[in-house]
């Protein structure tokens, strides 16, 4: 693709530092195209007299207002004509940082298929208005591309491959006011133009006049997403096809920023969450779900497998497999959003029930330590987070082999840093990882850790055990670790009952030992123990099952992100 | 034999319960694991926790090459030595 860039300004009324800015830009050594959008005096004299050809500035007019996006697709036409490739899109009320436009530029130089999009940095900080309608934005464009990869929407500080802007205009009914500078974006997206972000400080000039009318463009913004958010839907198999690659930033502070926001993501789902309830949640996360459910070919095919050996072992099988499976889907992420209030530490005694607590607080009162195998059927969150609950000032390790076990640690601190949970990352466990436990337990400390699924580490360390009618690989990980630990070990699940939790915590070993010459025929026997309870609670709520992968798979050196 | 190697050799007779055998069995040079005396990964972690908790020592993966200190006895001997200030051999 050819890269020869023109500047477009559109401007209605705005003409206070338009020649600091024509002045940048050529320095720049871009081409300007000046759209007046039906200015008046004096913004309409003074952006005329910028008109020079010479200097390969030129000033074109609309004598009718026809709205921001109007302009600018006027510019582009005016540009494409010109011979030009790509537009870079700036307003005309100086607001953004003239700084940033050769890396803009640059940016969009290497990646010409591209839409290079400023995200704003406030520097002097936003009213607090503003900001909230800044995230609603966000919000809403997250939905309508099913993704994160559009960072700023409102920023009209950008460089465009021309053509493919055009191509838009002709096929689509576009917004030509302000909701112009959102919903060329989301459309470009869809169509498989990628996004690359660039960071931009932005400050707000005094003096120039807001061309932002706040009803009629409130009004105008929020039909235009509704429209989006239909046709998204409606044309989701498209869209869904043409996802463009991701442009990712070597920049070190982008993942921080992408952490922060995800951060604030959780934060904003969990204060709806309270404030709605969850119905209504359900109801806003359904399209995500069924985005997964469509997008998710692999975790689908998993789903309907599991359910079918789940009908064959009860006698019954689902009538509409791929409506259960949906449901599968959804029920997945009913669990996710219960994480919340588990995070939080939301969870009240009416939430959940106990079976058999008289057994947990003979436990507790001997002050013993306790290995408690969990797994990913009911809600795994919960369970460790009341298990916790259980007895104040219990301190619980929750073994995960995972990286994200960092993230998830610190997420659990901000939401509740009360929480006497420790999130321990263990790929291998080595002697000191092991003595480290030892001295938990015998401190009179909880380990969990989950019994279900096999590790990449773990390579060979699993056995086939019968699971559902069929032989599963089960690991021997957390059986080892009994046997180095000696201390009593327990079974973990916490099954959803209508609104409410059931926590089961049933003894499973008084102290694994594993004879030294029957060692593998001992972790046969323990590992088949344990897929006969896990079966039995699958049976028991089918629908709760997290692992979305292929089950009964003999391990190979997957990556652990394959597995749902 | 010295001092050190008999008391690991006593150390891994009674980590391990290998019974059937004394320390004068286990010859210093021969490997550990799977050849020798035939040990596995689980009886890697028990000897290592063991070693750990009697001689106050910190086996760090990044900079130890853990798997030549188990290779004999000797070798977690001389380990030992170099974290304890005691004499490998004499």
């Amino acid at each position: 693709m050819t890269f020869s860039p023109c500047a477009v300004i559109p401007s209605r009324n705005h003409y206070l530092g338009i020649e600091l800015l024509v002045a940048r830009l050529r320095a720049e050594g871009l081409p300007i195209i000046i759209v007046d959008d039906a200015s008046s005096e004096p913004a309409r004299s003074t952006l005329a007299q910028l008109d020079n050809e010479d200097d390969q500035i030129s000033v074109i007019r609309n004598d009718v207002n026809r709205g921001k996006g109007g302009a600018v697709l006027r510019g582009i036409e005016a540009a494409v004509d010109r011979g030009f490739s790509h537009i870079v899109q700036i307003d005309a009320d100086g607001q953004h940082d003239l700084e940033a436009v050769p890396a803009l530029v640059d940016l969009a130089r290497h990646n010409p298929d591209a839409v290079v999009s400023g995200v704003p940095v406030y520097r002097d900080g936003q009213a607090i208005g503003r900001r909230l309608a800044r995230w609603l934005t966000h919000v809403w464009i997250w939905v309508e591309t099913l993704s994160f990869q559009i960072r700023d929407a409102m920023c009209g500080f950008r460089v465009y491959p021309a053509s493919a802007v055009l191509e838009v205009a002709r096929d689509e009914p576009l917004g030509r006011w302000m909701d112009f500078d959102p919903e060329i974006l989301v459309r470009l997206f869809w169509r498989g133009v990628p996004i690359a972000p660039l960071p931009v400080n932005v400050k707000y000039i005094e003096g120039n006049p807001s061309n932002f009318a706040l009803i009629r463009d409130n009004w105008r913004i929020t039909r235009m997403h509704f429209r989006l958010v239909f046709t998204m839907l409606a044309r989701l198999p498209t869209i869904l096809r043409n996802r463009p690659r991701r442009i990712r930033q070597t920049d070190d502070h982008w993942s921080e920023f992408e952490e922060r926001g995800l951060y604030l993501g959780l934060r904003i789902l969990a204060w709806i969450y309270q404030l709605l309830g969850k119905r209504i949640c359900l109801a806003i996360m359904a399209p995500v779900v069924l985005y997964f459910y469509v997008s998710g070919g692999a975790q689908r095919r998993a789903s309907e497998a599991y359910l079918r050996r789940i009908g064959q072992a009860r006698g019954n099988p689902f009538r509409r497999l791929r409506l259960s499976s949906f449901k599968h889907f959804f029920h997945f992420a009913a669990l996710s959003l219960d994480k919340f209030a588990a995070w939080t530490g939301d969870v009240s005694g009416e939430t959940i029930v106990f079976e058999d607590l008289a057994a947990i607080d003979r436990l507790t009162e001997r002050g013993e330590g306790v290995l408690a195998l969990c797994s990913h059927q009911g809600n795994v969150e919960l369970s460790r987070a009341m298990s916790r609950a259980l007895h104040a000032g219990l301190v619980v390790n929750i073994l995960v082999h995972t990286k994200h076990a960092a993230r998830f640690n610190r997420l659990i601190q901000k939401f509740n840093p009360e929480a006497g949970v420790n999130v321990v990352q263990v790929t291998e466990v080595g002697p000191d990882t092991a003595l480290d436990l030892k001295q938990r337990i015998e401190r009179g400390e909880w380990v969990v850790i989950a019994a279900d699924r096999t590790a990449i580490a773990s390579a060979g360390h699993y056995s086939m055990a019968e699971f559902l009618g069929a032989p599963a690989p089960f690991p021997h990980g957390p059986f080892i670790i009994a046997n180095l630990l000696k201390c009593p070990v327990y079974l973990l699940f916490c099954i959803r009952e209508g609104a409410r939790y059931r926590l089961y915590f049933e003894p499973f070993a008084d102290q694994v030992r594993l004879a030294r010459s029957n060692r593998i025929n001992d972790l046969k026997a323990l590992t088949r123990r344990f897929a006969q309870r896990l079966e039995h609670y699958c049976l028991l709520a089918p629908l709760q099952w997290g692992n979305f992968y292929d089950f009964w798979a003999v391990p190979s050196n997957e990556p652990e992100n394959a597995k749902g | 034999m010295s001092d050190l190697e008999l008391e690991i050799k006593s150390l891994i007779i009674e980590t391990l319960n290998l019974e059937e055998i004394g320390p004068q069995d286990i010859d210093s040079a021969e490997p550990l694991f799977v050849e020798g005396l035939g040990l596995d990964s689980i009886d890697a972690l028990e000897l290592g926790m063991a070693i750990q908790k009697t001689y106050g020592l910190k086996f760090d993966p990044d900079k130890d090459d853990v798997k030549s200190h188990f290779a004999s006895v000797r070798n977690l001997a001389q380990f030992v030595a170099a974290g304890t200030g005691k004499a490998a051999s004499e």
